[in-house]
């Protein structure tokens, strides 16, 4: 009974843990799936989000729900000047991304985040920081649940369900499909691609900052300027179990990981298990490159 | 003007390692541990060169190798008492077994798979390496192998001559027409005949292979094998911008990113370390964006007498 209650709730955390993640790489997911980008900077862009979720509870008082939402709103326009300043040129009337481009994105993206994280260091110091917010706890049988931690899963499930939503029922979610798959047809039906396209990154910009605020909840003394070093590695797990440009495929990657890590953690140190999610990536590019489900 | 076939850009290269070559008695000690960190960062950036450079497939989690290469030295070393010099040795051999290895499967994905999948790999280590005891898991290994300058120098010296010679016999040679067409178009290059798999293998372990032994000098120089520096990313980092600010791909290129962002970044020790690694990550996005070819790239695209030199 003990015993099947630690699996229990190792599970639960897992998959809490999951959702989570699936969030922090939901917003990569988007962008790779849509302009066919990789954001080697995305990590940084996550703690862009979480520092912003700190200096909002230390300055407004902000609990980091409220301050996902600051960070969401904010991301737009981050997420725009990306685009405007590293894609634009990239990607301006061709009618696919080639090889080249794809190379100039990975080294430019890989310099920004080598910039970012260590401006950061300059600007917020090194030192680790975190958000002191615990709304209490809620019973649930024989499981003491954390309040912060459910309200972020719930808000994250939200969060994808409702991008989800927005590329299948409106007009410019379509838009934006129709270009992830060709866009050349896309300009025939009269859709602007350049419109298209930042609109995309931005919203992917919009959730990742939004992830990285909700994360902070889960790491209470994890803030620091490289945070974006574990984070965006995982991001990439997660895209490529569930399959870029799969939007619920990040949900299941990041559950995937979530319960992958928690369970081998039960047997095996932590580290290790890490180790074991990072690998994960190799045989799934070998066997699976579309994602675990067809 | 070439003779025997070889042009300015090779004896230019050998003219400069011959000048390496006798620079330490004519400098002070202080000046001969700059030139060891620069010829350390040369020794890298040729490494990387070898697979970023010639096929342009972005090796992000290069600091595997290097990383293999230091525990090599240092396990041999602690535990064996091996010279140091046959350390260097092993770390080689193992840096190119493992690059065989991982290669085998990593070089099946393009373009930001890979990428991501060496990204990956290289935290996997760091996170299997903080486990293993017999490693000194989070502790590391310290060596007393004591201060041996000398030793040092012309160790990392031969390296770089090494690698120079072989980058350049590649890119003159008919194998270098074959890995030029893997750069510019794999599926063409396959459907000419170019043995596409057996040549990235082939360039992913001599870059493995000598990254290991860069590792291995690292350990041997800093006296010890520390998970979290060993393993670090920003050693990929700045093997990556080194290659893209020099020109990605060249002879000449690798020499010149090294001096370019080692010799400043050794002036601004005294600033702060981030702040170099800002300026760093600066150039690297204007670079990339705005001129991919790098410093030689440029040059030869500008002029057309410096075309002919530099290789």
């Amino acid at each position: 009974m003990v015993a099947l209650a630690v699996i229990l709730s190792d599970l639960l955390f897992g998959m809490m843990l999951g959702c989570v993640f699936a969030v922090v790489a939901h917003g990569l997911n988007l962008i790779w799936g849509v302009v066919k980008v990789v954001n080697i900077a995305h990590g940084e862009f996550i703690m862009l989000g979480a520092y912003g979720a700190y200096f909002l509870n230390v300055f407004g008082g902000f609990n980091p729900l409220l301050s996902a939402v600051v960070d969401g709103a904010l991301g737009i326009f981050v997420g725009y000047a990306f685009y405007f300043s590293f894609l634009h040129r990239e990607l301006r009337g061709k009618e696919r991304i080639t090889l080249r481009s794809e190379m100039v994105t990975l080294v430019s993206t890989f310099g920004l985040s080598l910039f970012m994280s260590n401006l950061a260091v300059v600007a917020f110091t090194g030192d680790f920081v975190g958000i002191n917010w615990s709304p209490g706890t809620v019973a649930l049988g024989f499981l003491e649940l954390p309040l912060g931690a459910l309200y972020v899963t719930i808000l994250a499930v939200l969060i994808i369900s409702t991008s989800v939503v927005f590329l299948d029922r409106t007009y410019i979610g379509n838009a934006i499909k129709a270009y992830s798959q060709d866009i050349t047809a896309t300009q025939l039906v009269g859709a602007n691609p350049t419109k298209v396209a930042s609109l995309a990154t931005a919203l992917g910009f919009s959730i990742t900052m939004a992830g990285g605020a909700l994360l902070t909840v889960w790491i209470p003394t994890g803030i620091n300027p490289y945070m974006g070093a574990l984070y965006a590695p995982i991001s990439f797990v997660i895209v490529v179990l569930g399959g870029p440009g799969k939007m619920l495929g990040s949900l299941l990657g990041g559950l995937t990981l979530g319960v992958v890590i928690d369970v081998l953690q039960a047997f095996v140190p932590v580290s290790l298990a890490y180790a074991v999610a990072f690998l994960l990536l190799i045989p799934v590019l070998l066997f699976r490159p579309e994602g675990i489900v067809k | 003007m070439r003779i025997a076939g070889l042009g300015v850009t090779f004896f230019g290269l050998l003219a400069l390692m011959l000048l390496l070559l006798i620079l330490p008695f004519a400098f002070p000690f202080s000046t001969s541990v700059i030139l060891i960190n620069l010829l350390f960062y040369t020794a890298l950036a040729y490494s990387i060169n070898f697979i970023t450079g010639m096929t342009g497939y972005v090796s992000f989690g290069h600091v595997v190798f290097l990383g293999i290469g230091a525990y090599a030295l240092g396990a041999s070393a602690d535990v064996y008492g091996l010279d140091p010099v046959l350390g260097v040795l092993l770390g080689a051999a193992l840096g190119l077994v493992f690059a065989l290895a991982i290669g085998l499967v990593t070089l099946r994905f393009r373009g930001v798979y890979f990428a991501i999948s060496t990204v990956v790999i290289a935290l996997a280590a760091l996170n299997i390496v903080l486990e293993l005891p017999q490693l000194g898991g989070s502790q590391g290994i310290i060596l007393n192998l004591g201060f041996q300058p000398y030793s040092w120098y012309y160790t990392i010296w031969g390296i770089v001559l090494f690698e120079m010679l072989i980058t350049y016999y590649i890119n003159r040679g008919k194998l270098g027409l074959g890995i030029r067409a893997i750069k510019s178009d794999e599926d063409a290059a396959r459907s000419v005949g170019v043995n596409v798999s057996a040549l990235k293998l082939y360039l992913f372990g001599l870059s493995g292979l000598f990254a290991g032994a860069g590792g291995a000098v690292f350990a041997w120089t800093t006296s010890g094998v520390f998970p979290y520096e060993t393993f670090s990313l920003t050693f990929s980092l700045q093997m990556l911008a080194m290659i893209i600010i020099g020109g990605v791909g060249t002879s000449l290129g690798p020499i010149l990113g090294a001096v370019v962002v080692y010799l400043p970044s050794y002036y601004f020790l005294t600033v702060a370390i981030g702040t170099q690694l800002i300026i760093i990550g600066f150039a690297v996005v204007v670079i990339a964006l705005f001129i991919p070819e790098g410093i030689v790239g440029t040059l030869k695209r500008r002029s057309a007498s410096l075309r002919e030199l530099l290789e």
